[in-house]
C-alpha cells in the first residue's frame, strides 16, 4: 500500500485547491450539522419538560393548550381520581393553568409587536415542576400582580425584565419580580402570573386552560386516560406530557429539517463536483508520479486507493472544519415562532454526538464519492507511457 | 480572431474539466435560486397584501374576541367603504387530520365586498349566501379534500368542539397571488346560533376595506380612536403590517436563509476560482509561448478572465433552465398545493433569476482575479522553462 504520508504531502503541495475545495466541504458540513442541531434543539426545548408520569388534559378535539378550555368543576373531578399522586399534606399534585397569548411591543425592533405567552399558574407550581427555578430576584407571591419571566424571554419585549413592569391589558400593570430557568425548556419563553390575576384579566373565571397530573406511577397512565375519555359528561382528552410535547413541536422542528437537509443535499452536489474537479487535476498533473508507482511496483488497486484516501483526507479535513464551526453556533441563541402556539420561543442549536459524527461521516462519503472517478482513472494510468510524458 | 473569443475557445480544451465546472455553478445557482425563491415567497404576502385594507382585533391579544356591533361602529369611521368580521374557526376535515388549513366564520353577505379577490362564479355565490350551513372553499383545498360543489362534508372543531355539517355551495379562486386557496368560509350565523347564550355575538377581528391607500395609518387611529375609552380597546393594522408582524416573528429563520445564500455564492466562487486556477497552472508554458510572441500582461489576463465569463454565463444559464421547470413546474407547484397556507405563491421572481445570472457571471470574474493576476506577472523566460 502507499503511505498516506505520500497523500497528505501532495495535498500540501497543492495547497489552494486543497483549501478551496475543503472550504467548500466544511460548508455543506456547516450547513448540514447547523440544521440538524437546531432541529434537535427544538425538539429538545419543546419536550424536555416532559414527564411520563404526567399528564395534560384538554378539551376534546382542540389540539392545544391555547385552544382549550377545562371547567372549574372538572378539574376537581379530575383531581380526585385514585390514580393521582398526592403531596405529603393529602392535596392531589395538580396545577390547573390559564395559558393566553399576548401582543407586546418588542425592543429594538422599531416598534414591530409579536406575541407573548402568559400563563397563569396557581401557588403550587414549584413543587408541580420541581426543575423551575428562581434564579434572578423571587417568586411572585399568590394573588398579587406579581410575575416572574422566563430567562429567554426576558429583555426581548418592552417591560419584560427585572424590575420592570407592563401591562397585560390595559389597566392591569403587572410587576416582574423574577426570572426563573427550567434548563432551557420551552417554559423559558413564557411569563408566568398568578392564576386569579390572569384569569380575571382574560375573563377566564369559568374554568382553566388545562390541567397538568401527575400521576402516583407512570403505568397509571393508561388507567387514568381511559377513565377521563370514557366520561361523556367531561368531554376531555388525556395525553402523556411526552406526547403532547412532541406532537407540538412536530410541525417546528420538521420545517427546519427539511430546509436544512435539502439545502445542504444541493450543496453537496455542488462541493462533490468541487472535489470532482480538484482530484481529476490532481490526477492529471501527477501521471508521471503515477506512471512511476505503477512501475515501481504498486498495483492498480493501491493506486485505486491511494487516491480514495487522499479525496477522503480532504473531505475530512473539510468536515471537522465544517462541524467545528457549527459547534460555535452552540453559544447562538435563535428565536423563531413556534406553529403549534403561534408565539416566539427561543431555541437553541443542540449538538449531539450522533448528529456531528453523521455530518462528519457525510463529508467523507462525500469526499468518496467526489474522489472516486479520479481515482478510476488514475489506477488506469499505463506506467510506461505516463513516464515517458504521453 | 479576437483575445475573449479566442478564451471562450479554450474552455473547451479541457471538455471534462468545463462540463463538471458548468455543472457545479449550475447546481449552486439552483440552490441559490431555491433559497432566495423560499424567501421571496414569504415576503409575498407582504408586498402583495392589499394596502386598502385593515384588520382590527382585540389590542391584548388575537385570542381574544371583539363584540359583533364593533364592525358596525368601524363602517361609521370616515374612508371606510365596507366592512366584514370573521372569527377563526380551527376546523379538521376528518379524513385529513393532520392538515392545517384556514377555517373562518364570515359575515357572508359583507366578505365578498371586502375580499374582491375571491372569484366566485355568480350561481355559486348566490345559492352560498343563500344557504346558511354553506361552505365557500378555496379551489386548492377543494381539489385536495376531493370536495365538489353540493357535497355535504363534515368538520370537527378543535376551538368548537364536536361535528359541524356543511353544504360545499361555492368554490373560489383568486385574482391576486398572495390569497390563500386553501381557505374555508363559511356563515358566522351558523356558528353563532349554535354557541350558548354567553358566548354569542362575538367576533375574531374586523376586516374593512378603505377608498384610498394612503390615508391607511390615519384611518386605523381613527378606529382606534373610536373604542379607546370603552371597555375592549383595539389594535388596527394594514393587512401589510398583519403581514409582516407574522413574518417578524420567523426573521431568525430568513436571516438564516439569507446566510445560507451568501455560503452557497462563496461556494460558487471557490468552485469557479479552483477550476480557472488549475486550467491557468497548466497553461503556463502556453502563456509563456504568447508572451514570447509578443503579447502584453494585459493581454493574458483578459484571456484568463474571458475564460472565466463564458464559465459563469453558461453555469448560470444552465442552472437557470434547470431551476425554472424544477421550481416552478415541480417543488412550487407541490409546495403551493400542501403548504398553501404559509406559501400561497412559490415560483421563481424574475428578479431572483437575474440576480442568480448576474452573481454567477461576478463571481466567475471574482474567482478569477487571482489567477489572471498571477498569469500576467509571470516572466516570460520562467513560463517557458515551467515542467508539467
Amino acid at each position: 500500500m502507499i503511505p498516506l504520508r505520500y497523500n497528505a504531502r501532495s495535498l500540501v503541495r497543492r495547497r489552494a485547491t486543497t483549501i478551496a475545495a475543503a472550504l467548500g466541504m466544511a460548508l455543506v458540513v456547516f450547513v448540514l450539522a447547523a440544521s440538524l442541531m437546531l432541529s434537535s434543539g427544538i425538539k429538545k426545548t419543546m419536550t424536555q419538560s416532559g414527564r411520563s408520569n404526567v399528564a395534560i388534559v384538554l378539551r376534546k378535539g382542540s389540539d392545544a393548550e391555547l385552544a382549550s378550555g377545562v371547567e372549574k368543576a372538572h378539574v376537581s373531578l379530575i383531581s380526585a381520581r385514585e390514580e393521582v399522586a398526592r403531596d405529603p399534606a393529602g392535596a392531589p399534585m395538580t396545577v390547573g393553568e390559564v395559558v393566553v397569548v399576548i401582543t407586546q411591543e418588542k425592543l429594538g425592533g422599531q416598534g414591530a409587536i409579536s406575541n407573548v405567552m402568559i400563563r397563569g399558574v396557581p401557588e403550587n407550581v414549584y413543587t408541580f415542576r420541581p426543575s423551575v427555578h428562581v434564579v434572578e430576584g423571587r417568586p411572585a407571591r399568590p394573588g398579587t400582580d406579581e410575575v416572574v419571566v422566563g430567562a429567554r424571554v426576558r429583555g426581548r419585549f418592552k417591560g419584560v425584565d427585572l424590575n420592570q413592569s407592563f401591562e397585560l391589558k390595559k389597566n392591569l400593570p403587572v410587576q416582574v419580580v423574577g426570572i426563573f430557568e427550567d434548563d432551557g425548556s420551552s417554559y423559558e419563553s413564557e411569563v408566568w402570573g398568578d392564576l386569579e390575576t390572569v384569569r380575571r384579566g382574560f375573563g377566564r373565571e369559568d374554568g382553566v386552560s388545562s390541567v397538568r397530573v401527575q400521576l402516583a406511577s407512570a403505568d397509571k397512565m393508561d388507567a387514568f386516560k381511559t377513565a377521563v375519555e370514557s366520561d361523556k359528561q367531561l368531554q376531555l382528552e388525556v395525553f402523556p406530557e411526552q406526547t403532547y410535547f412532541e406532537k407540538s413541536s412536530e410541525g417546528t422542528s420538521a420545517f427546519v429539517n427539511g430546509l436544512g437537509i435539502t439545502i445542504a443535499v444541493f450543496f453537496s452536489i455542488g462541493a462533490m463536483i468541487g472535489a470532482l474537479i480538484t482530484m481529476y487535476a490532481s490526477v492529471a498533473q501527477r501521471r508521471k508520479e503515477i506512471g512511476t508507482l505503477r512501475a515501481l511496483g504498486f498495483s492498480k488497486v493501491a493506486i485505486l486507493t491511494s487516491f480514495l484516501m487522499e479525496s477522503a483526507m480532504l473531505a475530512a479535513a473539510g468536515g471537522v472544519l465544517g462541524v467545528l464551526s457549527a459547534l460555535a453556533l452552540g453559544f447562538v441563541k435563535f428565536s423563531m415562532m413556534n406553529f403549534a402556539s403561534w408565539s416566539e420561543v427561543t431555541f437553541s442549536f443542540n449538538p449531539t454526538p450522533e448528529i456531528l459524527v453523521f455530518a462528519v461521516i457525510f463529508g467523507g462519503v462525500m469526499g468518496v464519492i467526489g474522489g472516486f472517478f479520479p481515482a478510476v482513472r488514475a489506477a488506469r494510468v499505463p506506467p510506461i507511457a505516463a513516464m515517458r510524458g504521453a | 480572431m479576437n483575445i475573449p473569443l479566442l478564451a471562450a475557445r479554450n474552455v473547451t480544451r479541457n471538455k471534462l474539466r468545463t462540463v463538471l465546472t458548468t455543472l457545479g455553478v449550475a447546481v449552486t445557482v439552483l440552490t441559490f435560486l431555491l433559497i432566495r425563491t423560499v424567501v421571496a415567497a414569504w415576503y409575498v404576502g407582504v408586498e402583495a397584501a392589499s394596502k386598502d385594507r385593515i384588520a382590527t382585533r382585540h389590542k391584548v391579544s388575537f385570542i381574544m374576541q371583539l363584540p359583533k356591533h364593533y364592525a358596525d361602529t368601524v363602517r361609521q369611521v370616515p374612508g371606510v367603504q365596507a366592512a366584514t368580521w370573521a372569527q377563526w374557526f380551527g376546523g379538521k376535515e376528518p379524513n385529513h387530520e393532520g392538515e392545517f388549513f384556514a377555517t373562518l366564520a364570515v359575515e357572508a353577505k359583507t366578505t365578498l365586498d371586502v375580499y374582491d379577490e375571491l372569484v366566485v362564479p355568480e350561481d355559486q355565490k348566490r345559492a352560498w349566501l343563500e344557504d346558511r350551513q354553506g361552505i365557500l372553499a378555496g379551489d386548492v383545498i377543494a381539489k385536495k379534500f376531493g370536495w365538489k360543489v353540493g357535497d355535504r362534508v363534515n368538520l370537527s372543531g378543535t376551538i368548537y368542539p364536536g361535528d359541524w355539517q356543511f353544504t360545499v355551495d361555492a368554490i373560489y379562486t383568486a385574482a391576486r397571488k398572495s390569497i390563500d386557496r386553501s381557505t374555508v368560509f363559511f356563515h358566522w350565523d351558523y356558528l353563532n346560533e349554535s354557541l350558548p347564550e354567553a358566548r354569542r355575538d362575538r367576533v375574531g377581528w374586523i376586516v374593512s376595506r378603505i377608498d384610498d391607500p394612503a390615508k391607511s395609518a390615519a384611518i386605523q387611529s381613527a378606529i382606534d380612536a373610536t373604542f379607546d375609552s370603552r371597555d375592549i380597546q383595539t389594535l388596527s393594522q394594514s393587512e401589510r403590517d398583519l403581514n409582516n408582524s407574522f413574518l417578524g416573528m420567523m426573521s431568525a429563520v430568513l436571516g438564516a436563509l439569507d446566510i445560507v445564500s451568501v455560503v452557497i455564492l462563496v461556494i460558487m466562487g471557490l468552485i469557479l476560482g479552483n477550476t480557472i486556477a488549475m486550467g491557468v497552472r497548466e497553461r503556463t508554458t502556453e502563456y509563456g509561448v504568447m508572451r514570447a510572441l509578443g503579447f502584453t500582461p494585459r493581454h493574458i489576463a483578459t484571456f484568463v478572465l474571458s475564460e472565466a465569463f463564458t464559465l459563469g454565463i453558461a453555469g448560470g444559464a444552465l442552472g437557470l433552465a434547470i431551476a425554472y421547470p424544477f421550481v416552478n413546474q415541480g417543488v412550487g407547484a407541490a409546495i403551493e398545493e400542501n403548504m398553501g397556507a404559509f406559501f400561497p405563491y412559490f415560483r421563481i421572481l424574475p428578479d431572483t433569476a437575474i440576480t442568480a445570472m448576474i452573481l454567477a457571471v461576478v463571481l466567475a470574474l471574482v474567482g478569477s482575479i487571482i489567477p489572471a493576476w498571477q498569469a500576467s506577472r509571470l516572466r516570460t523566460i520562467d513560463a517557458l522553462r515551467q515542467v508539467g
